[in-house]
């Protein structure tokens, strides 16, 4: 079974091919270059490079979410119109879940983060030490510190992969001492652990058509969704 | 916080070399004060020193205007955003850290600005002709 999946929902880009658990190629940059200039191009060069051709493909996926609002449009749109002209299934995968899969075989718990500014991120928990991640929690958004009083009745290790990370280890290691920074090679969003988690999808059946597929945003609890500031007064 | 007086456009055209001179190429630059002040017309004596060949016009409408410089410069009008979504659906979270961003408006977002935004705050002199213009955040 050949998976094609792809990754526009932060600041890096990837796009990659997997085929029965193997990776058959992947493209990944990580620059300040808008992901619509970039993605189309690294898709005609992995098909080309693969010999593949997207009709051939069973499946493709696409990190949905969370993530920027512009990012994952990028990514979805494109996916949705290459299923659409080849009606083919689509994948849609939770960005902090393809995470997981960047990081298997530990005996740990793995807490993705993204960077939702203003001290809050969106973030997943998944326990890694069997042979799929399990997931511990839905998808979120809520602030470190909330986050940080949650992992605190983890006892197993805690791995940091996404965005966020950096931010969070900053906040979390002088309080947890059970946490790890994960290294820069797994830390990130990549398409071929997108395809990874699209494959068990597949499994299960939880397949959409190209007119299913959708951006999946998360919203900020109410208290944090307040814009103005309270002792200024909005005089337009 | 440098407090700049102006009387007219030559002088608001200096600040805005002066603003320029200092950025480095990722602030965000909020502006605060009412309808008239001159938003726009700092943001393109910004934008002019520069070196921007765009022509720079208030971005009530289209929300945000791109301008290539030797920076590329985001100037967002906030006039109508109202809500946290409105806020995401701008993109404004993901043009942090690539480049410039002025913000017109910004007390409609303000919980939503960056630690270290530069702060704009424009009121009337004495005068109709004159402006104030208090910045903190940034050593021009």
């Amino acid at each position: 079974m050949k998976i094609f999946a792809a990754d526009t929902s932060a600041k890096s880009a990837s796009v990659a091919l997997v085929e029965n658990g193997v990776i058959k190629g992947e493209y990944f940059i990580n620059t300040m270059l808008t992901h619509s200039e970039t993605l189309m191009p690294m898709v005609d060069l992995l098909f080309k490079s693969v010999r593949v051709q997207p009709k051939d493909i069973d499946c493709f996926a696409v990190n949905c979410g969370p993530g920027s609002f512009t990012g994952l449009r990028i990514g979805i749109a494109a996916v949705k119109g290459m299923t659409f002209a080849f009606d083919k299934p689509c994948a849609a995968v939770s960005t902090l879940e393809s995470m997981a899969y960047n990081l298997t075989a530990e005996n740990a718990v793995v807490c993705a983060v993204m960077d939702a500014r203003c001290s809050q991120v969106y973030n997943a928990l998944f326990d890694i030490s069997g042979n799929e991640p399990l997931r511990l929690c839905e998808d979120r958004a809520l602030q470190i510190d909330q986050l940080i009083s949650e992992l605190r009745n983890i006892d197993k290790r805690i791995i940091l992969v996404g965005d966020g990370a950096n931010l969070c280890f900053e906040r979390m290691s002088q309080e947890l001492e059970n946490i790890e920074l994960s290294n820069e090679n797994v830390r990130y969003q990549r398409a071929s652990s997108t395809a990874f988690a699209a494959e068990k999808l597949f499994e299960k059946g939880e397949i959409l058509t190209s007119s299913q597929l959708m951006p999946r945003y998360l919203r900020l609890p109410q208290a944090q969704r307040e814009l103005l500031a309270k002792k200024s007064l909005n005089n337009k | 916080m440098t407090v700049f007086k102006s009387t007219d456009l030559n002088q608001t055209e200096q600040l805005g070399k002066r603003i320029a001179d200092a950025l480095t190429g990722t602030e965000v630059i909020a502006y605060f004060g009412g309808l008239g002040m001159g938003k726009t017309t700092l943001t393109r004596a910004i934008v002019e020193a520069l070196g921007t060949e765009d022509n720079v016009s208030s971005p009530t409408f289209s929300i945000v205007n791109e301008y290539k410089s030797k920076y590329n410069v985001y100037h967002f009008d906030m006039y109508r955003v109202e809500s946290w979504e409105d806020l995401y659906s701008t993109g404004f979270f993901d043009y942090l850290d690539t480049g410039v961003l002025i913000v017109e408006w910004s007390e409609n977002i303000e919980n939503a600005l960056p630690e270290n935004t530069v702060r704009i705050t424009i009121t009337k002199g004495e005068n109709d002709s004159e402006r104030i213009f208090e910045i903190e955040g940034l050593e021009i």
